[in-house]
């Protein structure tokens, strides 16, 4: 699974390269509008078009049905029940595509949510680094440690929580650069990468887990081996919003509002039926 | 509650017409400043109660190389304070360059004429007149807001109508700001999110009790339940609910059962501390109704873990990012310096002077505080000094004040307070802040050029507080007050024992006397004319003749009868004698409450330990130029027509000063 995470990973970074020193909105209308184009692309590819067209067609008839015969209880009735019918056809028409773009988009949101779903720590910034352990491990009885390469401080003794395993501290970004925390338990070691640079889009991967879900929702880092005794790592970074006129949106708002959009303004030059 | 409608409408507004604007700011609207390019500008430093005594003898000792500089280079005078030297009424002086007869600031506390319950001279605050009710909830549909109750027009007002740009940060008595286009953040007197001057909440598992004389704080008695402790947040009142409930914000604290640390979480924010540690500025919102929520900002610290959990946390300041109060002209002026240099203290004197008193935080710790208000305000100071081509800039420091009311104790080795084992560690604590003022005085004076006329300033000096004088007991045992149930003379609060039907006067505020006057106070018996005049002469001449026993001084020096000091239209607010205190004395902690104490006199045993309610001559405040000063006595309403003298602006008929050059 690395391998694919990786691959895509590089990818997102490519499209991304020329907009790490811009605003973050610069790189998410570029990406809005690529996905526009690639839901077109891939609606054109794996849509029954004629289908689609002639659904569309048909009911359009039955609204002008319905207007010209308003005062007609039985053709009315008759011509909703035809427009219920061919929406249906309809929705089955698009289930194919949007079954087949599923799988790619949630592979798309999640490399996305690396870049805009998390504020990379700046140089004097804090965050809190979380740890859970295996059920199986007792955080008292593990001697848990925390080792941060010189860019980083450690600046808290570790704050161990019996009920759930869990084991923080509180880091401090020293200078920039992509930095790797070292958890250090029963003799095994988990890096952990920590972003910190000014720079305004910057891919940041929250977690390290050993769960496989997990390694598909924060493709940033490898799976944690499954025999250490950690659950996950994860760096609390603050959340990113994308700034609209004072108010803070999450990334996946003007993600799908972009999207939608180039796709219906693209859809007559690429004569695609949706 | 009017103003977060508005705020709410001013934010859509601002998101309608800027739309477009890919990762927006939030725009300026509003014109800001005079346009002016003034050939002098004008720079104010104001250090809140710098004596000139101490002044003295410190440059004398050469600590202060920048004052010595100064004074050879230009000129340096005792400024003439105001009556009495309370710092509202001296900045209002200086504001208005008229004495408290023109502004109508006499005091901290004015009285209700209906109840003879004290209330703030300097702000009042009104309910919405219009309200809409569904069921248990109460919506606001007209009026509501904060007024400003100082009289006269503000110096920065008359420059911009001079076009004259000003950016005037902090100034006490301008909460909230005059209305006007210049740049002005408020200073004291601006409360916290609750509506207080500062309100503090303390958690701890320890029984606490504080001096209620006092106040200032909030002791919340919680529990550590496996390594868990969970606690609330208190913040305003909710207006919006009939009941008027508290709101508040529950919060989470997590201990290692070893390590000196702790987690803290509430709404989305989580952070650790160590033991000692402060958590810098926290934001924390208050939900009032689903659409209607105000933010404040605040500092934990984590006193302690074991044996005892004790957590203090600030009063609760209104967020500069979203005040829900006014703070600031334009109203954009707090939202740009929070972009610019983060959260800031907006709390009128931020430092927590209650907390060191009710012992919630040591020496060390409040200093701690002290230094981070200090530092914050000298990143503004350099902010607004880097871009200030042409006007004034007025910059106030209030740690200059707040050390000496905290640590006089340990200067003067005749006070109940004074420690002599605190004397090795901050015996110098005022010094350093004088030292400390040098600092930033040497920094401005390497980088202000011929073209800016520097004034530094204090509004008033310093003197021990060693003793109370209880006022209102003075008049009980004269037989000018009269209670209806003399046994129950030391649990009287608020005058919720007092005789109104056979009182002839009553002490309200820091320094204040009033007589209970027919046809002005709702119970009064004493006649205008001839017999409240008389009996004001009478009672002025018996407390210039009171002798402390213990020490066989006069605790009054001065007793002044108000007509006879002030001028201007709005004598009706004055009290009618103004106490001015002896070196040493203060009115007591009880008597501005309207308590009776038993005895006339009491040791001071808080460490608010120096203080400026003195008869004016005894504690003149400081004045250094750098051009030679005329004027051989000047005042603080002198230098308001001073600043409008060098921009070749014609003083106003109403304004008392003249120029000092």
């Amino acid at each position: 699974m690395w391998t694919f995470n990786s691959l895509i990973g590089r990818m997102f970074a490519l499209i991304f390269f020329p907009f790490r020193s811009l605003h973050p909105w610069f790189a998410m209308v570029f990406i809005s509008f690529l996905t526009g184009l690639l839901m077109l692309f891939v609606f054109r590819l794996t849509s029954n078009q004629k289908g689609i067209r002639q659904v569309k067609d048909k009911i359009k008839a039955h609204l002008l049905e319905l207007r010209l015969f308003k005062d007609s209880l039985p053709v009315t009735l008759k011509a909703q029940g035809q427009i219920l019918k061919h929406n249906l056809k309809y929705i089955s028409y698009s289930a194919k595509p949007m079954l087949v773009m599923i799988i790619p988009l949630l592979v798309i949101l999640a490399q996305l949510n690396l870049w805009f779903g998390y504020e990379a720590l700046r140089a004097g910034d804090t965050a809190l680094v979380k740890v859970v352990l295996k059920k199986s491990v007792a955080p008292f009885e593990a001697d848990v440690e925390l080792e941060a390469p010189p860019g980083l401080a450690v600046e808290t003794p570790p704050l161990r929580l019996v009920e759930t395993g869990e084991v923080y501290w509180r880091i401090r970004a020293k200078k920039e650069g992509v930095h790797e925390l070292r958890v250090k338990l029963a003799g095994q070691n988990v890096t952990k990468t920590v972003i910190v640079t000014a720079k305004p889009l910057a891919r940041v991967c929250p977690m390290k887990s050993a769960s496989l879900l997990d390694g598909l929702l924060f493709p940033g880092e490898k799976l944690i081996p499954s025999r250490t005794p950690l659950t996950f790592v994860e760096i609390i970074y603050p959340a990113k919003r994308l700034n609209l006129a004072g108010l803070g949106l999450h990334w996946l708002i003007p993600y799908l509002v972009l999207s939608v959009l180039f796709g219906f303004i693209f859809k007559r030059p690429f004569r695609v039926e949706i | 509650m009017n103003s977060l409608k508005r705020r709410e409408f001013l934010k859509w507004g601002i998101v309608a017409s800027s739309l477009f604007a890919v990762g927006g700011r939030t725009p300026h609207f509003t014109r800001i400043t005079g346009k002016a390019d003034t050939r002098t500008k004008i720079l104010v430093l104001g250090f809140d109660g710098l004596d000139p005594r101490l002044l003295e003898m410190w440059m004398e000792a050469d600590k202060l190389p920048a004052f010595r500089r100064l004074r050879s280079q230009g000129d340096f005078r005792p400024l003439q304070t105001s009556v009495p030297p309370q710092s509202p009424v001296a900045w209002a002086n200086f504001i208005t360059g008229t004495d408290p007869g023109g502004h109508g600031i006499f005091d901290f506390m004015n009285r209700d004429l209906e109840t003879y319950i004290p209330v703030f001279s300097g702000t009042a605050t009104e309910e919405a007149k219009t309200t809409l009710r569904f069921g248990d909830l109460v919506l606001p549909l007209r009026g509501g807001k904060v007024r400003n109750l100082i009289k006269g027009r503000a110096f920065w007002q008359i420059l911009e109508d001079h076009d004259i740009p000003a950016t005037v940060f902090k100034m006490p008595s301008n909460y909230p700001p005059v209305p006007t286009k210049q740049r002005t953040l408020s200073g004291m007197g601006t409360p916290d999110i609750k509506g207080y001057y500062g309100l503090f909440n303390y958690y701890t598992d320890q029984p606490f009790r504080i001096n209620e004389d006092i106040g200032g704080g909030r002791i919340h008695q919680v529990s550590v339940d496996k390594n868990t402790v969970e606690a609330r947040l208190p913040g305003p009142t909710n207006t919006f609910k009939k009941d008027r409930p508290e709101s508040t914000v529950d919060f989470k604290v997590v201990i290692d059962p070893v390590n000196p640390v702790a987690k803290i979480s509430y709404q989305d924010q989580e952070f650790i501390l160590k033991e000692k540690e402060w958590s810098g500025w926290k934001r924390v919102r208050f939900h009032l109704l689903p659409t209607q929520s105000v933010s404040g900002i605040c500092m934990f610290y984590l006193k302690e873990i074991r044996p005892h959990f004790k957590l203090y946390v600030t009063p609760i300041n209104i967020d500069p990012a979203s005040a829900a109060l006014p703070i600031s002209t334009p109203e954009s002026y707090a939202q740009e310096l929070e972009k610019k240099l983060g959260p800031f203290f907006t709390k009128g004197l931020p430092a927590d002077t209650s907390a060191l008193d009710h012992d919630v935080l040591d020496e060390a710790e409040f200093l701690e505080q002290d230094d981070m208000i200090f530092r914050e305000g000298e990143r503004m100071f350099e902010h607004e000094f880097n871009r200030f081509d042409s006007g004034l800039l007025f910059y106030y420091v209030s740690s200059t004040d707040q050390r000496q009311h905290m640590f006089w104790r340990l200067l003067d080795q005749s006070h109940p307070m004074h420690d002599p084992g605190l004397v090795s560690t901050y015996g110098r604590t005022i010094e350093n802040i004088y030292v400390e003022a040098d600092r930033f005085l040497d920094s401005v004076l390497q980088r202000i050029g011929k073209d800016t006329l520097l004034l530094v300033m204090s509004d008033h000096g310093f003197n021990p507080f060693r003793r109370g004088f209880n006022l209102n007991t003075w008049l009980f045992e004269n037989g000018y007050h009269k209670l209806r149930n003399p046994w129950r003379q030391e649990d009287t609060s608020l005058f919720d024992n007092t005789d109104w039907s056979r009182t002839k006067a009553y002490g309200v505020g820091l320094n204040g006397l009033y007589i209970n006057q027919k046809g002005r106070e709702r119970q009064g018996i004493v006649n205008t004319g001839a017999d409240s005049e008389n009996l004001i002469r009478e009672i002025a001449n018996k407390l210039e003749q009171v002798v402390d026993p213990k020490t066989g001084e006069r605790a009054i020096l001065r007793a002044f009868v108000a007509k006879d000091v002030y001028r201007g239209r709005h004598l009706d607010l004055a009290p009618d004698i103004v106490l001015g205190f002896n070196y040493g004395y203060r009115i007591s902690w009880g008597s501005p409450l309207g308590k009776f104490p038993r005895q006339v006199f009491e040791d001071n045993t808080e460490k608010w330990s120096g203080d400026h309610m003195s008869a004016p001559e005894v504690i003149p405040g400081i004045l250094f130029t750098n051009r030679k000063v005329r004027a051989e006595s000047p005042a603080l309403y002198d230098l308001t027509a001073t600043i409008l003298d060098v921009f070749g602006i014609a003083k106003p008929e109403e304004m008392t000063g003249r120029s000092i050059f």
